[in-house]
């Protein structure tokens, strides 16, 4: 009895002692933290113009306003599908169709808001000879932002819910089945593009939808209705000075500060300039002056460097009615809230305050850089929230780790593992979808090849972020950091000087199969057979 | 003692046949709150249809399943379970990648809010989970772990633990000691023995180790090619009788007598 119960306790020990180290090790997380800290810190330091040195990552190109502001689209639109495939990775299925379905569904949603949507039924006509006609059961032809984008919902939640239900019910292996939607998506997103572009309105045959108008830029503008922005500063100027007549003294009297301190910013960075390239041709004759050994130019020269240059100083121009009024235009509310949520912009007063109060958003014209974050981010990261509520909490969420770690077990203990499977088919559908209204209403265009090969960078994406391909492993926070490490790396290499961009795929096959090494080292732990 | 107790599952006369195979020939059994029921056979014998049939894997083709004197009939292994049938299989059902609680309530999560999407109550689940394990004997020190660091046994124990709080009255356990090394063994039957002195449950054990059946089971039943060929309480079985059974009838004791030679 004596030595069994000290047995037992020698079994309880070891447990105790690996504790902390699977605490650490066994975190998804831990390898694509440190990669990614390692990407910040190269893109931070490369992006520093040369022959400057600075430990401020803030400093260069990469992660100026504008870098910050491109840098996170790219990380952002391929984050929104790479929840969605990491979802279904974890659950121990694939979705290869994700790139198409976003050419598809940005396809759907353009060509809905350029020609509107109908319902025609086909049927077979003897009538002058045997033909197909159509019968039109339904016409809407002014189509809003949203009802745009819940037809596309519904025909792409459908797509993801056959693709499901094939899989579940077949048995056939979710690769081959996706493989054939990655085809079919896009030969019918191009189709359809063929078939609708019809001239006069749309070249014949063309796979783009290029003239659609600037819907998140519609603006209600008193006493001329809706209309575009850029077409209300275009106004007559006597419009714009009546409109102008009916704001707030206290809007104008901010907008008439802010106006003249952008103009001043200008005017002190045109003296900047000059004073520059003053110097700079001062240096390129002191220089000539060396070589051709003229000592009394070079002992001049080089007393007027020393001296300092003066440069008049550019007169700030003067704020018009005519600034004013276009200013107010731009403050303008969109009357399109749904364009404006997926292609607009956020954080503007984030980035107002960086260009007036904290003087760093200021391109070298002096100008603001970046006037927000791509609205995709904030897409991205609510998207986010909501699934790493849902994994990690929530009883779906254990469904989810069941179906992809042990899919017998799940079916034993009564989780619905089918439906888990196709609702999750359904996300990844969902969420190629969003990426999809985020491109159409930020750029107003679409194009048969949008989306290419988003399903693999997905998969990547996720990888790389610690979800074992087999399924069963890996966390939200993981496949963030995976998407950041992506996004970062494609953005990285384009400031390395003398280095080939397209060396960021070279890197990231790299980490993507290290990656996939560390995961199923990571699992094996965890499974206890290392 | 186990005179005055009425049988809390009667099997009686129970056919299975898969197309023209007749799998389970008339099979009866009778199993006792508090007994174990060692179902013992050779391979083909019969024992995985008849659990299968019993887990509601397989419907039966004909015969009576009673279940406190009840007729019952199910198809699904969900109408199992909801009768008090639990089955504990071979590879446990469980998911060695997440935590003991996740595993445990695999599928019953105890959840507030709407749908699959309520949220799980992980601190309820966990000390759930600590005392259901305690109650049959394994103290584990951090719910949280994967079931992946646990040893055989422990894992045999949770899907155990995990069988009789979601309402099991009948425990079926198949081949539990397989697979495991020599002290595994012990432990999982001193979970099942602990399981018996519970009083309530009637566990009916498949397995091909004779001497296991031994050391716990309270009657045995014999499987042969879909037929019950022996059935007896422990004490009236002998050893060869065991032995002899379990091999199918065969005259097993002349095989060793050529080995021995």
């Amino acid at each position: 009895m004596n030595s069994e119960s000290q047995s037992q306790r020698q079994e309880s020990d070891r447990l105790e002692k690996k504790n902390w180290f699977i605490a650490i090790f066994a975190r998804p997380e831990i390898g694509p933290l440190g990669v990614m800290i390692l990407l910040f810190g190269l893109l931070g330091y490369f992006s520093i113009p040369e022959g400057e040195f600075s430990l401020n990552p803030f400093a260069g190109e990469g992660f100026n306003a504008l870098g910050i502001r491109n840098n996170f689209r790219v990380i952002a639109q391929l984050g929104i599908v790479a929840l969605g495939a990491g979802l279904l990775i974890i659950a121990g299925e694939f979705d290869l169709s994700v790139g198409s379905m976003i050419g598809f569904a940005g396809g759907c949603m353009a060509m809905i808001l350029k020609w509107g949507f109908a319902i025609v039924i086909p049927y077979i006509s003897f009538q002058g000879g045997f033909h197909f006609e159509g019968l039109k059961i339904f016409e809407i032809t002014d189509v809003s932002p949203l009802t745009a984008i819940l037809i596309t919902l519904c025909m792409t939640l459908s797509f993801g819910w056959f693709q499901g239900w094939v899989i579940v019910k077949s048995g056939i292996a979710s690769f081959i089945v996706t493989l054939g939607g990655l085809f079919f998506l896009r030969g019918l997103t191009e189709v359809c593009y063929r078939a609708f572009n019809r001239a006069p309105d749309q070249t014949a045959g063309s796979t783009t939808v290029t003239d659609l108008p600037d819907i998140k830029n519609i603006i209600n503008v008193p006493g001329h209705g809706e209309m575009e922005r850029d077409a209300a500063k275009a106004l007559p100027n006597e419009d714009l000075l009546e409109i102008l007549s009916n704001v707030p003294a206290q809007t104008v009297a901010k907008l008439t500060e802010q106006l003249s301190y952008i103009n001043e910013k200008v005017a002190a960075n045109k003296t900047a300039i000059q004073a520059k390239k003053m110097v700079e041709t001062l240096e390129k004759s002191l220089a000539g002056a060396k070589e051709s050994g003229n000592e009394s130019m070079v002992e001049i020269l080089t007393k007027k460097i020393e001296a300092g240059v003066e440069v008049p100083a550019v007169a700030a121009k003067a704020v018009t009615d005519l600034d004013i009024a276009k200013a107010y235009i731009d403050t303008i509310y969109t009357a399109r809230p749904v364009a404006n949520f997926f292609g607009g912009d956020i954080l503007e007063p984030v980035f107002d305050w960086l260009y007036f109060t904290a003087d760093w958003n200021v391109n070298m014209f002096g100008n603001q850089f970046a006037k927000g974050m791509y609205s995709c981010l904030m897409i991205w990261l609510i998207l986010a929230l909501v699934c790493y509520f849902v994994l990690s909490r929530t009883q779906a969420g254990n469904w989810i780790y069941s179906t992809g770690g042990n899919l017998n077990a799940a079916k034993a203990n009564g989780v619905p593992t089918n439906k888990v499977k196709i609702s999750l088919f359904m996300f990844t559908a969902f969420c190629a979808t969003m990426f999809a209204a985020c491109q159409v209403f930020e750029v107003n265009t679409a194009d048969t090849a949008k989306g290419n090969l988003k399903e693999l960078e997905a998969i990547a994406a996720a990888v790389i972020g610690g979800v074992v391909l087999t399924g069963g492993f890996g966390s939200i926070l993981g496949i963030i950091l995976g998407t950041i490490i992506f996004g970062i790396a494609k953005e990285a290499f384009f400031y390395i000087p003398g280095i080939d961009g397209s060396f960021y795929r070279v890197f990231l096959g790299a980490v993507l199969v290290s990656a996939a090494l560390t995961n199923e080292n990571i699992r094996k732990r965890i499974m206890g057979s290392i | 003692m186990n005179e005055n107790k009425k049988p809390l599952i009667e099997i009686n006369n129970l056919v299975k046949r898969f197309g023209s195979f007749i799998a389970l020939n008339g099979v009866s059994l009778d199993v006792y709150p508090g007994e174990v029921h060692a179902l013992l056979g050779d391979n083909g014998a019969g024992k995985s249809t008849l659990i299968k049939v019993l887990a509601g894997v397989h419907p039966k083709t004909s015969g009576v399943i009673s279940i406190e004197g009840k007729e019952v009939d199910f198809s699904t292994p969900r109408q199992a379970t909801d009768v008090g049938i639990g089955t504990v299989y071979q590879d446990l059902a469980l998911n060695a990648l997440t935590s003991v609680t996740r595993n445990f309530f695999l599928g019953r999560e105890i959840k507030k809010g709407p749908g699959p999407f309520g949220v799980m109550q992980m601190k309820e689940m966990n000390e759930i989970t600590i005392s259901e394990m305690a109650k049959i004997g394994i103290n584990i020190s951090n719910p949280e772990q994967p079931v992946g660091t646990m040893s055989g046994g422990q894992r045999q124990t949770l899907a155990i633990a995990r069988a009789i709080y979601f309402g099991a009255k009948i425990l079926i356990l198949d081949e539990p000691t397989s697979a495991l090394g020599q002290k595994q063994q012990m432990e999982v039957l001193k979970t099942i023995k602990r399981v018996q002195r519970l009083g309530h449950i009637a566990i009916i054990l498949i397995t091909h180790n004779e001497i296991h059946a031994r050391l716990i089971a309270d009657r045995y039943t014999f499987l042969s090619l879909g037929e019950v060929i022996g059935k007896g309480m422990a004490e009236e079985l002998g050893g060869d009788d065991i032995k002899k059974l379990m091999a199918g009838g065969a005259e097993i004791g002349d095989l060793r007598d050529e080995l021995g030679a």
